[in-house]
């Protein structure tokens, strides 16, 4: 559907580096990524709001990399709206019918039925100054879907929303993919955003896409320190690792942790909280790791309770309070830890 | 003592103090209370300097009737022509970059800078004595000695502020709104025409009252250009300066009175329409 490769662009501070994607036809793709890893250029070079340094851009293999924006059927939505303030929101909504052609008949329905899909209709006869920032953004929203685009880019849809309209829009957004099966490409700086909306998702940082996947699998094993880091993923290590047999085994400051991954040499490895085991004494099991520590710090938030183990180094295991009370686990403690070789991640 | 009297005694106590404890402020206000009745004095005794008879009938004349004419149709000429050329160079000065620009810019404000007459000598020479010059008068278009000399130097001393309130609006305007317009159907002058030039409307205003008031007023360099020929490019200012100087004094003042009261109008105008930014 959209292809982009090998995009390169350089635009005041920020930057794209050898970018290459390929979203497929219907599918809601997430780009995550901190402020200024040059999400925003990612998309306005797709939109062809200016022509890349160098690489392609294809839709439905057609190359359009030198076409203009008004050819290409892509639409775009922006964190802040951009809707035309000398404007009511109805003409808002049927600024690009101009070039549609629709007649009529046809123009004043398309624009009621997107008005209806996105609840604005009582809002219609209004200028946008007066508008709350929910209702900005289903404007723009509506504004960018009469065209009926192929692709519809939108550039942190959801950030400047307060939390109870993000969560709402957020599901607005799930629904009007689903019903227009349109290709939505999202970008984001909230992990929880792509978990919930995208069906794959891109990780950039610097200009570059670092991991590509599911949002299950990028958050089960990234690829990179980057990553890991990014996605609020603790225990992220540094060690040498050597294989065995199929077995790695990675010495962290005299610590060895062993890993199915199969990598040699300096790595990074990470293991999720809520992958490892906690207990009074040592467990009898298949778990390859098992180590002895004092409880160091606890972190209590809510139903989950993370608690931060020396075992040479500082390994954070996260279990539900429940469990935590029965323990009765306290600072200084004496627990031991517990998880399997195929929860270890190296990259 | 009696109640009254001690009141009295009190808030004089009271005034003294506060005089002492801002006698900072009072002094600075001073200087701007002093400098207000300053300006408003010179109005006044310009205004009512003749009798309001003799001034009524000066102003009907026909010599200051023809002033004004002249002097309206000139300077919204000027100003329309600043427009035409501002907004395509102010826009490409407010979004592009490119190489040159900084020096592009700085010779844009040359005219702001340099003295009315000076202006009104180079365009004197350049289309009075030049091949282009002539070449132009041959073809029919004279600007030496005629009203068109008036629009030219007009145009020419007052384009930069048209250009200056116009670059900073266009620059206050996020591009994003044309870039949505474009991904909407428009092609880059459309997304212009229908989205960013309805959004400069106010400096748009603003700018055209400001460069309209100063071609009502421009002297220096329309009489370098278009001379002073009474009845033929005698606009208000040279009207003024024409009276003035063969002790014709009511047609003068009326003349002066014109122009005071053009320029308070425009003032008060630009205020309303540019509380966005201050360019000067």
């Amino acid at each position: 559907m959209v292809r982009v490769e090998n995009i390169s662009k350089t635009l005041g501070e920020f930057f794209l580096k050898d970018v290459s994607l390929d979203v497929g036809d219907g599918e809601y793709f997430m780009i995550l990524g901190p402020t200024g890893a040059g999400k925003t250029i990612l998309l306005e070079t797709v939109a062809g709001i200016y022509p890349p340094d160098k690489g392609r851009v294809y839709l439905n293999d057609r190359d359009i990399t030198r076409l203009p924006p008004r050819k290409r059927n892509i639409g775009m939505v922006y964190q802040d709206y951009m809707l035309f303030p000398h404007l009511t929101v109805e003409q808002n909504i049927k600024y690009g019918l101009r070039s549609r052609k629709l007649g009529k008949q046809k123009g004043p329905q398309r624009v009621d039925e997107l008005a209806n899909l996105l609840g604005v209709t009582h809002l219609l006869h209004r200028h946008p100054g007066t508008l709350s920032g929910g209702e900005k953004q289903r404007i723009a929203i509506a504004r960018a879907l009469i065209m009926e685009p192929e692709v519809l880019l939108l550039d942190e849809p959801l950030s400047a929303l307060d939390s109870e309209t993000r969560a709402k829009l957020r599901k607005e957004l799930r629904r009007i993919h689903a019903l227009t099966s349109t290709t939505m490409i999202h970008v984001t700086h909230s992990f929880d955003e792509a978990f919930l909306l995208g069906s794959r998702m891109a990780i950039m940082n610097h200009g570059e896409i670092v991991q590509v996947g599911e949002p299950s699998e990028v958050f089960r094993k990234p690829n990179s320190k980057f990553a890991a880091e990014f996605l609020g993923v603790t225990n992220v290590f540094r060690g040498e690792s050597r294989v065995d047999k199929g077995i790695a085994y990675i010495d962290i400051n005299g610590l060895r942790v062993t890993s199915t991954d199969n990598r040699e040499g300096q790595v990074y490895l990470s293991i999720r909280p809520e992958d490892i085991l906690v207990s009074l004494s040592p467990l009898e099991s298949s778990a390859r790791n098992s180590f002895q520590g004092k409880v160091q710090d606890i972190s209590d938030a809510g139903i989950i309770v993370r608690i931060t183990v020396d075992v040479g180094v500082p390994l954070v295991a996260a279990i539900t309070r429940h469990s935590f009370l029965d323990m009765g686990l306290q600072q200084g403690m004496n627990v031991f830890l517990t998880f399997k070789a195929i929860d270890v991640h190296i990259f | 003592m009696n109640t009254s009297e001690i009141k009295g005694y009190h808030s004089a106590l009271k005034i003294f103090s506060r005089l002492r404890e801002s006698s900072f402020k009072i002094i600075t206000m001073t200087f701007g209370l002093v400098l207000a009745v300053f300006i408003v004095a010179l109005l006044i005794g310009v205004v009512t300097h003749t009798t309001p008879k003799a001034l009524l009938e000066s102003l009907l004349s026909g010599e200051i009737q023809f002033a004004i004419r002249l002097s309206l149709i000139t300077s919204v000429i000027s100003t329309i022509f600043c427009i035409v050329v501002s907004v395509p160079a102010a826009y490409a000065l407010a979004r592009y970059n490119f190489p040159g620009k900084n020096i592009l810019n700085t010779i844009l404000d040359v005219p702001l800078a340099l003295p009315p007459l000076v202006a009104g000598v180079a365009l004197l020479i350049l289309f009075g004595t030049t091949s282009f010059g002539k070449g132009l008068a041959e073809a029919g278009i004279k600007f030496v000695f005629t009203p068109l000399g008036i629009i030219l130097a007009q145009f020419f001393v007052n384009m930069p502020f048209m250009f200056r309130v116009l670059r900073s609006t266009f620059q206050g305007i996020n591009p994003r709104y044309e870039y949505v317009a474009q991904t909407l159907g428009s092609t880059e002058a459309g997304a212009f025409w229908r989205v960013t030039l309805p959004m400069a409307r106010n400096g748009l205003m603003a700018g055209s009252i400001i460069t309209w008031c100063r071609g009502i007023g421009e002297f220096g360099a329309a009489l370098m250009v278009a001379g002073s020929t009474r009845m033929q490019t005698e606009t208000l200012p040279i009207s003024l300066y024409l009276n003035m100087s063969c002790g014709e004094l009511p047609l003068a003042i009326a003349s002066a009175t014109i122009l005071i009261v053009i320029s308070l109008i425009s003032l008060f105008i630009f205020e309303r329409f540019s509380g966005f930014a201050r360019v000067f």
